[in-house]
């Protein structure tokens, strides 16, 4: 049914994708297992045609959709192919209605204005969607009246939404699912897998994106294993075991970098006490958390679940409640340069977006907090506001940090949009040392990075952490979290 | 991301070249050329320079430039009504009209504030307003100074008022020297370069740099602990009180204050001036500024004899439109796409 | 299963604010011109029938999540355009005015499609991209007919040709049309003038607008405006939806064009189309639109507002301020103030 080919894919000069080969039948359940950031939804992106895509310059790669070769650029080719997606954010419209969301692009229209009219300019049946609407919602035992809106209803029931809409469509060839029960309950996902049953014994081939690795085991006839952008293994029903699935989903890598071991730690230097964030997609609620005096403590969850939320929400830069006590006193005022000035610090997860200015040199984004925060690096004029940056002070620090942190650059007066990954995050960090605080809060550290790099940036961690600063790594690798790490947190 | 030279620059530098042959041929003189475009420089260039702030904390083109406008226009008017003359008027001028530019700056600022991503367009819009909100105040202002106001009634205001008793061309005539029949303004292009530095020097300067930062990234900014509305309220009022200074220094040269609504117009000449120059978001130089002011009055000061020499004066008028409008537009269709986010 | 239901707030919404404060000022207006009321219910019947139209253009872009739509002055351009060309050639009545509709709606299309084009690439700017094209193509257009007509382009009739022998008068009569449409089906009742023929075309493009929201295409529009990156994961094609809405609204506005000129008689060549965008948007808010939401409701509800507005305030301006531009300022204020307000408020 569906064949993909040597697909590669690269996001810049980091590789998500290396010479992908699928084959799914007609009516098999595929599923595809992997920890974060293995590759799972930029493959089903791919297979989509989502725009996002092609703005990053593309794949290389065949696929071939009943045996001929597809060309696949946009959503609509897809559609068109008889390819439907289920995505984790979901591709509804909360200002429309249930039928409008379930009928959307597939309306039914009346015979009248579709003769004279054509079919794109026809009246749209409204009564006709709604009881279309109506009889598909039975079939998953939903009493739910489809002209809600659907900003009214709950999570799950957007969830069942958005397959309904795929379900309804009547020349569904392929339909593929993102974390579909990430935020079904157990009743929920029992109901989803039914329904999937059923559409797979009528000829329907279903890809299955999941990291929960019982439900895959327990619905797909095929389970691929994904890693750093690499097949690993492909099992057959009779192969399974989630042992061995879930030691190739995590692999083996080498420890390198091991923090010493068994730290005692005595003085409690920050606290949370029921602390929650709102980000919306990323929330953490009722947080606990004593943080002691230089350890490092590693905050896991996927990307995208709240683990990130927490050094945004302490940075004052999203709604927050619950307290936070710093030395043993309540830091009540949080915005972000009195957060800065009691000594936290955070390095943010996307690091082009937040964490640099690409236009400015090297140099300018070492001092730039440092200068801004604490007057360092200025001429020591009385009207600090007005006055001017020290170049030669600024000039001789940057080189020194650029050589301590082997920051490859052609000089300190490089732009940093023309440094690789790893360097730009270096000069990140050579950001957060010269501003030297107490507390650093770091995300995703290791992002998009070679692996070469990503041994360097955990090495400055620790030796960051050496010189007395506590830090907070927040990750979805939970793997370098075990090696740097005094604790580890779920969220 | 290189400060290459953009294909309209090429255009408009190709297009100036063959308008100065085409001028050299219709005989036009070459003293009356420079005379003219050092002062048109001046006169225009400080407007220009005015949108610098502005674009560089991210606010956007100001085209709200008649809020400015008007701050100067209500000095200058002051200064008039007290009949106060010469050099101290013009200079009184600039006091009065300082705080009025601050007083507007700021409740400007709280508006743009309030509409991030689309500040532009309600800039242009708050502008309009607000010219014609003004023209309400100048047809009932309190002012007396009989050379003002309506000759028949005696109430509200005239639409243009002769600085001749004044300061007309106060700071045009200051220190000029002569070389072989070429005048060079050298006040006036003292203050003119003069004002070019301390903009630049005010980037250099640590709220200077702040607030580029906050031009080229927010949440950087941001996470770096500096007060967003703060930069942008700063920059809003240093670009309305430059603003206001520009329309001084523009009417001593014309001659007149013109009222109601004459500066509708004025913010669109100034955004096409200063993206002629190259002015980008976040990276708008003083050079870009100079450079597309000199260019844009270079137009004008050629279109109107060629456009006589053609027996077609209105064309000049329409001409300059199309191109303030073309490059103005351009600037929309080929430079909207920010730095991408995405990893 | 189960699921839950958030209960809906009641909130007094801003856009009931706009049409309730155009509503006092209309009263206070009508109350100090001390102008007769029938002689305001005819000058906003007359308003209705030359600005309906064009305010009905507005809508689709907006529905398109693309804003005011500015360059619908663009649409009245090429109006502007099919009736110079048919005064040219002469061709009068019904014939010729069906001749200038059928070429403006070309051009409308023609060039509806390059500012659709030109938009895809200012998304997220198309309002003051849209208010740019506009006086562009004021300036192109003025251009062409001034200079154009005499020198490039052959003409064929000497009366509407500068004395110079180049370019079009500023000021062309109408006579030839006159009288074609407005006077269908008049109705007098008391004192007010009912052209029930014209009114009923200002509803029939109400009813084309209301239609073309309810089809396929229609629905399409809706989901780009609410959000066009999902939009285009259901394989809707966002481009070429923003595209089309566009040009119905560019073509609506010729339209709206031509039934305005031709209501007056005569065309100003040269500035008859400035402000039909300004106006329009600020009459379409002014009947409780946003620039996120807009239904014909707002509109037919706004032009009454915003036209007994602007007929009542000079004379008001002139028996308060014994000044009449001050009336005349305050309307312009109003207008433009009204977008901004639009613009101000989320």
């Amino acid at each position: 049914m569906i064949k993909i080919k040597n697909i590669n894919k690269k996001f810049r000069d980091i590789e998500v994708l290396k010479s992908i080969n699928i084959e799914v039948k007609e009516g098999e359940i595929h599923g595809i297992v992997g920890a974060n950031g293995s590759g799972k939804t930029t493959l089903l992106n791919i297979l989509f045609g989502h725009p996002n895509i092609l703005k990053t310059g593309g794949y290389s790669g065949e696929i071939f959709i009943n045996n001929l070769k597809s060309k696949i650029s946009r959503p609509n080719d897809a559609i068109r192919l008889g390819i439907g997606m289920i995505h984790q954010e979901f591709a509804i419209i909360p200002e429309m209605t249930v039928a409008e969301n379930i009928k959307i692009y597939r309306e039914n229209t009346f015979k009248l204005t579709d003769k004279i009219f054509g079919k794109n300019l026809s009246y749209i049946d409204k009564s006709q969607n709604y009881i279309d609407t109506k009889s598909i919602l039975k079939t998953f035992n939903i009493d739910l009246d489809p002209s809600l809106k659907v900003f009214n209803l709950s999570l799950n029931m957007k969830q069942f939404i958005e397959i309904a809409r795929e379900i309804d469509r009547k020349d569904l060839k392929i339909l593929l699912l993102d974390e579909p029960t990430a935020i079904l309950n157990k009743e929920d996902t029992v109901s989803l897998i039914s329904i999937l049953k059923k559409l797979s014994k009528k000829g329907i081939s279903i890809i299955y994106v999941s990291h929960k690795l019982d439900e895959v085991i327990a619905l797909c006839e095929r389970i691929t294993v994904m890693r750093d952008g690499e097949i690993i293994k492909t099992y057959e029903r009779q192969e399974f075991d989630s042992d061995n699935i879930s030691e190739n989903m995590m692999g083996y890598k080498v420890n390198k970098v091991i923090n010493a071991q068994n730290r005692e730690f005595k003085n409690i230097l920050l606290k949370f006490n029921d602390f929650s964030v709102d980000i919306p997609g990323e929330t953490v609620k009722n947080f606990n958390l004593d943080v002691y005096k230089g350890e490092i403590i590693g905050i896991s969850g996927s990307y995208g679940r709240g683990n990130t939320a927490l050094s945004w929400g302490i940075m004052g830069l999203h709604k927050t409640k619950g307290e936070i006590i710093l030395n043993n006193k309540k830091l009540s005022n949080r915005n972000v340069s009195n957060i800065l000035l009691n000594g936290i610090y955070m390095v943010p997860e996307d690091r082009r977006g937040a964490g640099l200015l690409l236009n400015h040199s090297v140099m300018e984004n070492i001092i730039f907090t440092s200068l801004q925060m604490k007057n360092n690096f200025l001429m020591p004029y009385p009207f600090k506001l007005f006055s001017f940056i020290n170049k030669q002070k600024s000039l001789d620090y940057s080189k020194k940090i650029i050589d301590q942190l082997n920051i490859k650059c052609s000089s300190a007066l490089q732009k940093v949009n023309e440094l690789s990954g790893g360097n730009q995050q270096k000069v990140c960090l050579a950001r957060a040392i010269t501003f030297d605080p107490e507390i650093l809060f770091i995300s995703e550290p290791t992002r998009g990075i070679d692996l070469g790099a990503k041994e360097l940036i955990l090495d400055m961690l620790i030796s960051i952490n050496k010189k007395k600063t506590t830090i907070i790594i927040s990750s979805s690798e939970i793997d370098e979290l075990k090696r740097i790490c005094d604790r580890i947190i779920e969220v | 991301m290189q400060d290459r030279i953009d294909i309209p620059q090429i255009i408009i530098i190709i297009f100036v070249l063959i308008m100065m042959i085409t001028a050299w041929f219709a005989n036009i003189s070459i003293t009356y050329f420079i005379n003219d475009s050092l002062i048109r420089l001046v006169m225009n260039g400080v407007l220009v320079l005015s949108l610098i702030p502005m674009l560089n904390a991210g606010v956007g083109i100001n085209y709200g430039l008649p809020i400015g406008v008007v701050a100067g226009l209500m000095g200058m008017c002051l200064a008039v009504n007290f009949n106060i003359k010469e050099g101290l008027g013009f200079i009184l001028s600039f006091l009065f009209s300082i705080p009025i530019a601050v007083i507007f700056g700021y409740i400007y600022s709280m508006i743009l504030n309030r509409v991030k991503g689309k500040e532009e367009i309600t800039a242009t819009f708050v502008g309009f307003s607000f010219i014609y909100l003004t023209s309400l105040f100048w047809s009932i202002a309190p002012f007396n100074n009989p050379s003002m106001l309506w000759p028949i009634g005696g109430e509200g205001m005239r639409p243009t008022i002769g600085l001749k008793p004044y300061f007309e061309k106060i700071l045009n005539n200051l220190w000029v020297i002569e070389i072989q029949k070429i005048k060079i303004p050298l006040g006036m292009l003292f203050f003119y370069f003069g004002l070019c530095i301390f903009i630049k020097f005010f980037f250099k300067t640590k709220i200077g740099i702040a607030s580029i930062a906050v031009g080229e990234n927010e949440t950087f900014a941001k996470l770096s602990g500096i007060d967003i509305p703060k930069i942008r309220t700063l920059a809003i009022i240093l670009s309305t009180v430059i603003a206001a200074l520009g329309i001084c220094v523009y009417s001593q040269s014309y001659g007149f204050i013109e009222l109601y609504d004459a500066p509708l117009m004025v913010a669109f000449s100034a955004a096409s001036a200063i993206l002629m120059g190259g002015g980008k978001e976040g990276k708008t130089k003083v050079t870009h500024a100079v450079i597309g002011t000199y260019l844009f009055q270079t137009i004008y000061i050629l279109s109107a004899p060629i456009a006589n020499e053609l027996l077609l004066p209105e064309v000049a008028e329409i001409f300059r439109n199309i191109i303030t409008n073309g490059v103005i537009l351009y600037a929309i269709l080929y430079k909207n796409q920010k730095n991408s986010s995405s990893i | 299963m189960r699921f839950y239901i958030k209960t809906k707030k009641i909130a007094l919404q801003y856009n009931n604010i706009v049409p309730i404060v155009f509503f006092f000022l209309s009263l206070a207006g009508l109350y100090f011109s001390k102008m007769d009321i029938s002689f305001v219910v005819n000058e906003v019947i007359v308003r209705f029938i030359r600005d309906g139209v064009m305010v009905l253009s507005l809508i689709i872009p907006i529905t398109a999540g693309m804003g005011l739509n500015f360059a619908i002055i663009i649409g009245a351009i090429c109006a502007q355009i099919g009736l110079l060309i048919i005064l040219d050639f002469q061709i009068g009545g019904a014939l010729g005015l069906c001749f200038a509709i059928i070429i403006g709606v070309i051009f409308a299309i023609f060039l509806g499609t390059l500012i659709g084009i030109s938009l895809n690439r200012a998304t997220g700017k198309e309002m003051i991209a849209t208010i740019i094209m506009g006086f562009l193509a004021t300036g192109i257009y003025q251009y062409i007919f001034l200079v154009g007509y005499g020198t490039f382009l052959p003409f064929h009739n000497n009366e509407i040709i500068l004395s110079r022998g180049v370019g079009i008068r500023s000021m062309v009569d109408l006579s030839i049309f006159r009288n074609t449409m407005d006077k269908l089906w008049q109705v007098q009742i008391g004192s007010i003038q009912i052209p029930f023929f014209m009114i009923l075309t200002v509803f029939a493009f109400a009813l084309v607008i209301k239609y073309i929201t309810g089809t396929k295409l229609g629905q399409e529009i809706k989901t780009v405006g609410y959000n066009h990156e999902k939009a285009e994961l259901l394989g809707i094609d966002v481009y070429s939806v923003r595209i089309k809405a566009i040009i119905i609204s560019t073509v609506t506005a010729c339209i709206g064009q031509i039934i305005f000129i031709q209501n007056i008689g005569m065309l100003n060549v040269y500035t008859a189309h400035l402000n039909s965008d300004i106006f329009s948007c600020a009459a379409l808010l002014a009947g409780g639109a946003s620039i996120k939401k807009a239904k014909i409701r707002h509109a037919f509800l706004g032009i009454f507002l915003f036209h007994t507005l602007f007929i009542v305030s000079p004379q008001a301006g002139q028996n308060i301020f014994s000044n009449a531009s001050i009336g005349e300022y305050f309307r312009s204020f109003i207008a433009y103030g009204a977008i901004a307000f639009a613009l101000m408020t989320r």
